[in-house]
């Protein structure tokens, strides 16, 4: 197994990570005792530097930024000089593939959820009779045709199938007139 | 954290995903078709038509909401019934609508609203002229004669439902005369409950196609047949009958009924009533005769047979179908009288707590409801 770098789980402890390197590090450390251990380590470092802030007249922000810039450039300079090891993970055409991946999902979420929305368009070609939430309605394939009672309770309404491919439903609507609506799968 | 951050405008993102592609916008005037014969005795008027189409993908949702005045100009009908005809033929091949306004009592040069909402969905976006047409099927008068070209049946429909309706309307008015306002409030404080307690199922029918039962528990399929009740003055009288049944789905239902009465029958209904395992009975379907050119003599036998399958869920779970019951609900001769059970048959029979309550009766108490005890007496001295 192969671990990610000192920096990594440093940046990790600290929730400066990116999403995708946090995640795979999130993934690797909860395999790992040892990667576990050091960042609990890098933490228990962080829990001790509050106390550090106490201390008047020092520009943290700039000293921050300034000890940040060290590090990257230190981190660069190693990596020129000797090639760390190569982190745990997918090798370098496993981001963009993922990223794909991500994009492919969400698009085919979108698709799922929008045909299986509150009115489901099947591909059965069944002739389909039913009450919705709000009405009733006949149904074949990709189309249908709904009667609606909106604001009607569902208990004022009295829903009837008819064994011959029917569905009534009857209720007052808001003037007091009873309306009875019908839908007929022929 | 950033893990969790992340996930979380993943999920947003994906639930905004179908928002994002769905694009809602007006439709123009002429959505909706609507037409009446030129000798109708109700005219329409003051038309609006607010149709807004909303594309999801390459499929389209248009909803479509019509409000008009139909006012009777017959010289002197009371018009007690009026049945639209909604079609759609290019959405949903074969498929049609129908809004019926029952209990009505509209004099002549007398208006009354309607508003139909209608909800289309179609798998292109296309959109050439009227999606909908909505014409006249039938006006029923108060002398329960008919007019109109009655492709939906809605002569026969709208009269059993004005009988049902004088049936109740008089059960009510008996009940003021013998009880007074407090005996009136009682009944239909009770009409009101058994309304609210009336358990109810939901179905799903479906014609042609394979069977796709679900159950809640481990079952056997194969024919059920079912029991019946029987009403002593009933023209027609259940003879045997049985359909398949197979978890919360039964299908191809049949019952042979016999012809008791003296005159030629043109059209019988059944009531269908299922068990669940506990032994609760629900409305399930109605159950037509199947013959649409039936004439059945007396002492003939007819079967009412559908191809068709029912599937039944209570509160999102399937229903396992256990016992089955039919009784003859509506009966019409071929001289066009009808025949549906008395108030008295269906108490006796202990049904009033499974079936709706007829249009009539619906309106009263909601006119009870909103109004007020003394509206409903008001009404009931009215007509």
């Amino acid at each position: 197994m192969r671990h990610p770098n000192r920096a990594t789980l440093a940046l990790h402890a600290g929730g400066d990570l990116g999403a995708w390197a946090n995640w795979r590090t999130d993934r690797h450390v909860a395999r790992c005792a040892e990667c576990r251990q050091e960042i609990a380590a890098f933490r228990a470092a962080r829990r001790e530097l509050p106390d550090a802030a106490e201390i008047p007249g020092v520009a943290w922000n700039r000293l921050a930024a300034q000890m940040k810039a060290n590090i990257r450039l230190g981190l660069t300079l190693g990596e020129l000089e000797e090639p760390a090891p190569r982190e745990a993970g997918p090798s370098a055409w496993a981001r963009p593939a993922a990223v794909f991946a991500g994009l492919a999902t969400l698009l085919a979420a979108g698709f799922i959820l929008q045909h299986n929305g509150p009115h489901p368009i099947r591909a059965s070609q069944d002739v389909e009779v039913e009450t919705t939430a709000n009405g009733i309605q006949v149904r074949q394939g990709a189309g249908a045709l709904g009667l609606l009672h909106r604001g009607a309770s569902d208990i004022d309404v009295n829903y009837t199938p008819g064994a011959q491919g029917a569905m009534s439903a009857q209720n007052v609507d808001d003037t007091g007139h009873v309306t009875v609506t019908n839908v007929y799968a022929n | 954290m950033r893990t969790r951050d992340a996930a979380r405008w993943v999920v947003l993102a994906l639930l905004a995903a179908p928002a994002l592609l769905a694009q809602d916008y007006p439709l123009p005037a002429g959505s909706i078709n609507v037409s009446f014969p030129g000798d109708s005795p109700v005219l329409f008027s003051g038309l609006t038509d607010q149709s807004r189409g909303t594309a999801r993908g390459s499929a389209m949702v248009i909803d479509l909401r019509v409000s008009m005045v139909l006012r009777n100009v017959s010289a002197n009908r009371q018009i007690h019934g009026v049945t639209l005809r909604v079609v759609s033929q290019e959405v949903a091949v074969g498929g049609k609508g129908s809004v019926t306004y029952p209990s009505l009592h509209v004099g002549p040069g007398e208006s009354f609203p309607v508003r139909i909402e209608m909800q289309l969905m179609r798998p292109t976006q296309a959109v050439n002229g009227p999606l909908v047409q909505v014409s006249l099927d039938g006006v029923l008068f108060g002398d329960l004669t008919f007019y109109g070209d009655n492709r939906l049946n809605s002569k026969r429909i709208m009269t059993a439902e004005e009988l049902e309706a004088r049936r109740d309307r008089e059960y009510y008015k008996r009940v003021l005369q013998e009880t007074g306002v407090n005996g009136l409030r009682s009944a239909v404080l009770e009409s009101l409950v058994r309304q609210s307690e009336r358990p109810r199922l939901d179905a799903r029918v479906t014609r042609g196609g394979p069977s796709v039962a679900s159950s809640a528990a481990p079952v056997q399929s194969g024919a059920e047949n079912f029991a019946f009740l029987k009403f002593p003055d009933s023209p027609v009288a259940p003879v045997g009958g049985s359909a398949q049944v197979s978890g919360n789905e039964a299908r191809d239902p049949r019952v042979e009924v016999r012809n008791n009465s003296s005159k030629d029958v043109r059209y019988f209904e059944l009531s269908w009533l299922v068990s669940d395992a506990n032994g609760q009975q629900y409305l399930a379907a109605s159950l037509p005769a199947s013959d649409p050119a039936l004439l059945l003599k007396p002492s003939r036998t007819a079967q009412a047979a559908q191809d068709t399958a029912l599937r039944f869920t209570r509160n999102g779970e399937p229903l396992n179908v256990g016992r089955m019951t039919g009784f003859v609900s509506q009966v019409e001769f071929a001289d066009g009288q009808m025949w549906i059970p008395s108030r008295q048959a269906l108490e006796n029979a202990s049904l009033m707590r499974l079936i709706a309550p007829s249009a009539e009766e619906q309106r009263l108490t909601d006119l009870y409801r909103r109004s007020g005890m003394n509206a409903l007496v008001e009404d009931l001295k009215k007509y």
